[in-house]
């Protein structure tokens, strides 16, 4: 009886491993469309030729473009697989929602749902299922968006979308999605708002999407500011358990969301004013970008700023628990009174209607947002 | 009887010696039952730590099933050798999502660690078969369980509190074929050590 194995023996179990391989598939990085894109083409003077720059990029852009750390290409160098390939996480491209008293069967009070009013229309997007789909392609007011959120970022943001609708890429850079468009499979990190170079689309006109304010705020918050909200359902066409985040818990804060934890993948900041997953309300424009520390806008109610050379104000708002930042260019001294905000002759404003231009802010994790913008200025607590 | 005997006096080599080994621990019933159990157990635990299998608060104790929209999502990779589901079923605290990919996964997995454990018992308790040494072969399956909670993002990570680099994620990628080739190995290496004639 022999005690070395045979080698029959160690080419079968081999054998047997390299076609177990072969059930895992391709990570989507190859050029092949998924099959359930049903996006129409943009219109517009696209020439025949497929590696021509059409003359209009594929969703709406704006004209200023925002800030980037780094070339385009080299954000696309510090890109990595998340784990799912494309689509993996898949978007909801055909939401359905319910009224409010109906979504209290399953919202908790203090559970976090991302808010947008536009026009007449007034819709809630729970935490708990875009955890799952990080992507709603709705239509809000007739105008097409997506409200889209990225879990490991602590990030929601809202984008005109045109004709088209987003995806998950499956790809991250600095822990946060990046997304891409349907219509021309154009690399689009959340964050940054701007049109990267990518495996599936090497030269995109480098242009920066047109975003939308959404709140991050509680359900018992939003519900009782806008009673006649409606709420994106659970019933969205897919076999998800949205009991369960895989990341950890808002309510109460546990796991990945906790201030000090760690971040899953390697993050672009090594700025440790304040801990990595301690939220922020930040602002960004082509001038530069700030970020107010929630938890002392909370506390100072008003902070006065700068944004580049431009002297801005972050002041908080107490109904929804947010905060809003607005250009401040004649460097009013403004003070919190009652919930209003009362500048040096005594005018009293609400903290959503400042005289000043309002810029658009968003929450976000600290290292998300000094690694994204690291000339940051931060306003904090002492 | 005698025949069966005979095929397992003529068992040579490693290949038969194995399948020897399995056919006398698939003719026993306590065997079987080892075989079975341990089945059954690593099935739930793989499909639990795939996320398709989660005990929740509450819930209603009726059976309620849903059925997703597109059925082709079975064939949906979400990485790391997990596939989509197509239908949830509720009951009391427990939530399944059913994935037909991962049930079968779970299942072949399942059934190697099953061997793996009746031929181990059967080297327990049938001091004959002395040539049958303790399997690790349940270790094996280990492997497998790891990459399970590695589906969406290698969340398992966050549990450890290991960083994911570019290499830790590509390495998540080979856990299922490697617990497949170390569970097949496994079996292989202690069927060989069987004397067909102790059986």
């Amino acid at each position: 009886m022999s005690d070395t194995p045979t080698r029959r023996a160690v080419l079968a179990a081999l054998g047997a491993g390299a076609f177990a391989g072969c059930l895992g598939g391709s990570d989507g990085s190859t050029t092949q469309r998924s099959p359930e894109t049903e996006a129409p083409e943009t219109g517009g003077d696209t020439t025949t030729a497929s590696t021509a720059t059409p003359e209009r990029p594929p969703v709406p852009t704006v004209d200023e473009r925002l800030p980037l750390p780094m070339e385009p290409a080299s954000i696309e160098d510090n890109a990595v697989s998340g784990g799912p390939p494309k689509d993996g996480i898949p978007s909801i491209d055909d939401p359905s929602f319910v009224a409010a008293a109906s979504a209290s069967e399953w919202l908790n009070p203090g559970d976090p749902v991302f808010g947008v009013t536009r026009g007449e229309e007034t819709k809630a997007y729970p935490q708990s299922i875009l955890v799952s789909h990080e992507i709603c392609n709705d239509v809000l007011d007739g105008t097409p968006v997506s409200v889209t959120y990225c879990p490991l970022t602590g990030t929601a943001m809202g984008f005109e979308r045109g004709e088209t609708t987003f995806g998950v890429s499956g790809r991250l850079v600095n822990n946060n999605l990046i997304m891409y468009d349907r219509a021309t499979e154009t690399w689009w990190p959340q964050v940054l708002s701007t049109a990267i170079p990518g495996p599936w689309r090497e030269d995109p006109q480098i242009q920066s999407l047109s975003q939308f304010r959404v709140v991050w705020t509680t359900w018992e918050r939003w519900s009782s500011a806008y009673p006649d909200t409606t709420v994106l359902s659970r019933n969205t066409g897919f076999a998800n358990n949205y009991d369960g985040d895989p990341y950890g818990s808002y309510n109460p804060r546990s796991g990945y969301y906790q201030p000090d934890s760690g971040t899953m993948f390697r993050s672009l900041s090594d700025d440790d004013r304040l801990e990595p997953k301690r939220v922020v309300i930040g602002t960004r424009t082509s001038e530069g970008a700030a970020a107010f520390e929630k938890r002392a806008l909370r506390d100072q109610k008003v902070l006065h700023g700068a944004l580049g050379d431009t002297p801005i104000v972050g002041v908080y708002e107490p109904t929804l628990d947010t905060g809003y930042v607005y250009r401040n260019p004649d460097e009013e001294q403004y003070e919190y009174r009652d919930g209003q905000v009362v500048d040096a002759a005594g005018e009293a404003h609400d903290p959503t209607g400042l005289p000043g231009e309002r810029l658009l802010a968003l929450d976000a994790m600290w290292f998300a947002w000094s690694g994204f913008y690291p000339d940051t200025t931060l306003y904090a607590s002492d | 009887m005698p025949a069966t005997e005979h095929r397992i006096a003529a068992a040579t080599g490693t290949f038969g010696r194995t399948r020897a080994a399995l056919e006398v621990a698939g003719g026993r019933t306590d065997s079987r039952l080892v075989f079975a159990v341990a089945g059954v157990c690593y099935l739930a635990a793989y499909l639990v730590t795939v996320g398709d299998l989660a005990v929740v608060d509450g819930g209603s104790g009726r059976l309620t099933v849903r059925t997703a929209a597109d059925f082709s999502r079975a064939f949906v990779s979400l990485g790391f050798f997990r596939f989509d589901a197509i239908a949830i079923l509720s009951a009391g605290p427990i939530t399944y999502l059913f994935s037909p990919l991962n049930v079968l996964l779970g299942l072949s997995l399942g059934a190697l660690v099953g061997a793996n454990l009746a031929l181990t018992y059967l080297g327990v308790v049938q001091p004959r078969a002395c040539g049958l040494e303790s399997s690790t072969g349940v270790l094996a399956g280990v492997p497998a369980l790891v990459s399970g909670a590695a589906c969406c993002g290698p969340t398992i990570l966050l549990v450890v509190g290991v960083q994911a680099s570019a290499t830790i994620v590509t390495g998540f990628q080979f856990l299922v074929p490697i617990a497949f080739a170390m569970l097949i190995g496994s079996l292989l290496l202690v069927g060989r050590k069987v004397d067909p004639e102790l059986l």
